[in-house]
């Protein structure tokens, strides 16, 4: 995108000075509002439990769940529900999913004295063949069997099942199907080229330097500073940039003070102070030319519960007061330039990677599309807020772009939908490792990454 | 345009002082746009090569463009040694831009001089880092901000009672300050206020210039140079040059002793230590600030006479502790020898003996401290007598 339009001057500076040089104007936002408000739960009592969580999410999905139902098995399918069950009957049940695995943590199983167990370490993945699928309603749980791939669902998702009750009381599937894609949204596109730059994974106090530069080269090309006169005003299409998460580096989260004896941790401080300083540097930079959305990640310093609040701006003294400076919720939802933006930071698709056999991010990421769920596996393991009126990740509106961050590698593929839905799947990759940021066209819904390198003692490609 | 100015300017920067010059630091250095700074270096480039190739120059490039990479076009921006310029330019499919990064006379092992050179210029020009880009976006103004008091300025105010004042419009001011910085703040405020009630007066832009990272720093810079005159008055000659003496041990002390999470410390400690009378005090603040954390916040009285009383109290106050709490942790590293030469008695020496005893009813702090609690502490009722040139027990 950049370079076509870009080539013509692609040499212009390399030559004496001119007379004056151009200055291009930031296109201007033409529409944003926040659509987040589900996720700033407001005043938070952690006084509930958190199974009124899924029964607020099987009372939010049964309706759309059942109308799918109906369109895939035909007008007339029964609809059940546990209790009224009979054996042999086919009919249709809605529920949601239980995954029973034997190695999922539990800190129940830790702290057991008849166990004496030793902590288990962190896998990368928990499943194992044993693991078994059961399905849940507001009154009784079954066992399942048969068409359904136990090792591919997680637990939270809520699908609908077509089968039969066999005579040893589990429920012998032969089909099942989930709330698909959400109602498409109309389009307001913009009709010029308008690019929105996602990054995550920025890594700030990492201690390592090599993802300093490129950092540096990122806020440059969005500045203006980088590139020939081309890609600057290339560049000056960029009408914002959304920081997906994980600002600050895994490293800043050590805690010496909690392993070291105190007389030896009393001087340090904690590493985030000087990342926040360094992510405060860049963020003004970036807000004296482009309006930026920051999102909380993993490590950053915000609470741990999805959905995760903004970072307060008192830590961030230089650049919040500037307007252009946006501190938004983790998951995030906007409409930017009447294009409905939704995504996360990337700890639902990576505990979802954890507890399921699907291991590409952009699988996974569109499976939740179709689940038609965010986050399925909040709360059982991903922490979550108890939410009791009503579960904001349930996706009711279906995004125009949808997007993941800190994935392993940059991936995107545009999806379309049976009801005219068109989506723009895009996972984020993690910039402190890859030093690859995505640049979205707002107008074609098209997607470019674009990557940072500079040389090193070795001389790499 | 002074078109043979820039290039000297350049010949200058890259020869005689050896900098790294980057298209950025010239842009920021020179005033200029940063596409004129990147074809001045050009220019320069080119003169020098045209003129005499004895002068050694290395050049680094930036090249951007199109690149087919794990299945999809990418697009690519590097920074490229002269050597492995044409290299990456054939393998772009089609190059968006290559200009010249920067110029320095030795051959660059990697990147990290390109990168400190441009973040300590961005650093230095924080507020008008879009000054000389190409893009220039409306939106990004300011919000005038009548709710970010200059925080620094009025929390090292001169006035002897600002850590009273202090304490409504910490929280305001404070809210803008750095979180962490926020407890040590008040600690802060707790030796500023000492500081201040020290020194006579403080140049009220030596505050100004301290930003949220070390309020600490300039009360203590400032305190230097008056302090010396208090403490000549307060010490006679004799006890001077022990005191002299004395504040070498103590200062690796006080550096341990004085504890704060934030880098600030670091620096209000730092500063101390090219003078070498001055610690005695500071040890004593220090080691007042740490009994004031001890004590829960529990400051000092900021009454005028607490300049001669506070080294008194605070040296018998130590005195005391050392003896009762021999055993507590290592902060309470209470060195012997200087506390009796410290007890020198200032200038009317009967009073502050009479005046160690009100003073334990009300050792609290109307400064910046929030909590104010009424202490009962043991004073030592014991005080020097100059005229008599021998140490008494009042009471």
């Amino acid at each position: 995108m950049f370079s076509e339009r870009a080539a013509p001057t692609a040499q212009g500076l390399l030559g004496p000075p001119s007379a004056k040089p151009p200055t291009f104007p930031r296109v201007p936002v033409l529409g944003y509002s926040d659509c987040s408000g589900p996720f700033r739960p407001g005043e938070r009592s952690f006084g509930r439990q958190y199974a009124h969580v899924y029964a607020v999410r099987l009372a939010g999905m049964r309706a759309p769940l059942e109308r799918r139902a109906r369109g895939r098995w035909g007008n007339d399918v029964v609809l059940r529900k546990l209790s009224e069950l009979q054996a042999g009957e086919k009919c249709c049940v809605v529920g949601t999913l239980f995954k029973a695995m034997q190695l999922q943590p539990s800190i129940l199983q830790e702290i057991s004295e008849e166990h004496n167990l030793v902590p288990q370490p962190p896998l990368p993945k928990y499943i194992q063949p044993s693991d078994e699928l059961i399905l849940e309603d507001e009154l009784q749980r079954i066992k399942l069997e048969g068409a359904i791939n136990v090792q591919r669902l997680v637990t939270g998702t809520i699908l609908a099942v077509y089968g039969s009750e066999q005579d040893d009381g589990r429920f012998l599937v032969e089909d099942h199907c989930f709330a698909d894609l959400p109602p498409p949204l109309p389009w307001n596109g913009p009709s010029s080229d308008r690019f929105v730059l996602l990054a995550s994974g920025l890594g700030l106090g990492s201690g390592s330097g090599e993802a300093l530069l490129s950092t540096q080269l990122l806020v440059d090309v969005v500045t203006g500073q980088l590139g020939a006169e081309g890609e600057q005003s290339c560049a000056a299409h960029i009408s914002r940039v959304i920081l997906a998460g994980n600002l600050l580096s895994q490293n800043t989260q050590s805690r010496d003070t909690i392993n070291k004896a105190k007389y030896l941790t009393k001087k340090t401080q904690a590493a985030s102070v000087e990342a926040v300083k360094m992510l405060d540097e860049i963020l003004l930079q970036l807000c004296t030319s482009v309006p930026v959305d920051v999102m909380p990640g993993e490590f950053d310093p915000t609470n741990y519960t999805l959905p995760q609040q903004p970072l307060h701006r008192c830590m961030l003294p230089l650049s919040s007061p500037y307007a252009t400076l946006h501190l938004v919720t983790n998951p995030y939802q906007a409409n930017l330039d009447g294009v409905r933006f939704l995504g996360t930071s990337g700890q639902n698709v990576s505990d979802i990677f954890k507890y399921s056999s699907m291991d590409d991010y952009l699988e996974i990421l569109e499976w939740t599309l179709l689940a038609g769920h965010i986050s399925p596996t909040a709360p059982d393991t991903l922490g979550c807020y108890p939410f009791y009126k009503s579960d904001p990740f349930i996706l009711t509106e279906c995004p125009h772009v949808y997007f993941c961050g800190n994935a392993p590698r940059f991936q995107s593929k545009l999806l379309q939908g049976a009801e005219g839905q068109r989506v723009l799947l895009v996972t984020v990759p993690d910039f402190s490792t890859t030093q690859t940021a995505c640049l979205v066209n707002l107008r074609d819904l098209t997607c470019q990454p674009i990557t940072f390198s500079s040389f090193g003692a070795e001389d790499e490609d | 345009m002074a078109d043979e100015l820039y290039l000297e300017n350049i010949d200058e920067f890259v020869t005689d002082q050896n900098r790294v010059v980057t298209y950025k630091w010239l842009s920021y250095t020179l005033g200029v746009h940063v596409n004129q700074a990147k074809q001045m270096l050009y220019d320069y480039v080119e003169r020098k090569r045209k003129e005499n190739s004895g002068a050694q120059l290395h050049v680094t490039y930036l090249v951007a463009g199109n690149l087919l990479q794990n299945g999809h076009v990418c697009h690519k921006v590097a920074v490229v040694r002269e050597d492995k310029l044409e290299a990456m330019k054939s393998k772009l499919s089609t190059i968006a831009s290559v200009h010249v990064y920067s110029i320095q006379k030795a051959l660059l092992k990697d990147s990290s001089p390109l990168y400190n050179t441009d973040y300590d210029i961005v650093k230095t020009n924080l507020h008008n880092c879009s000054k000389f880009s190409a893009i220039h976006c409306d939106a990004a103004v300011p919000r005038m901000p009548p709710d970010i008091p200059r925080a620094q300025t009025s929390l090292q105010g001169s006035s002897q009672r600002e850590n009273g004042t202090d304490a409504p419009s910490a929280p305001a001011v404070n809210g803008h300050g750095l979180p962490a910085a926020k407890q040590p703040s008040q600690q802060h405020k707790g030796i500023m206020g000492m500081f201040a009630a020290k020194a006579a007066s403080k140049p009220q832009d030596t505050n100004k210039e301290t930003k949220a990272e070390a309020p600490g720093v300039s009360t203590a810079s400032s305190k230097p140079p008056t302090k010396n005159n208090i403490i000549n008055n307060f010490f006679g000659k004799a006890a001077m040059n022990k005191l002299k003496v004395s504040p070498v041990p103590e200062q690796p002390k006080e550096e341990k002793e004085v504890v704060k999470p934030s880098v600030a410390v670091a620096e209000t400690e730092s500063s101390p230590n090219p003078v070498v009378e001055k610690p005695g005090k500071r040890t004593e603040s220090a080691r007042i600030q740490q009994k004031d954390r001890k004590s829960k916040m529990k400051r000092v009285d900021r009454s005028d006479n607490e300049e001669e009383r506070d080294p008194e109290n605070a040296k018998r106050k130590r005195k005391r502790i050392k003896q009762l709490e021999s055993d507590s942790s290592d902060e309470e590293d209470v060195p012997p020898p200087p506390t009796p030469e410290e007890e020198q008695a200032p200038s009317p020496p009967p009073i502050p003996a009479l005046k160690t005893e009100p003073e334990p009813a009300a050792v609290e702090v109307s400064a910046g401290g929030r909590k104010r609690k009424r202490k009962r502490v043991l004073k030592s009722k014991m005080f020097i007598d100059e005229e008599e040139g021998c140490m008494g027990k009042a009471g």
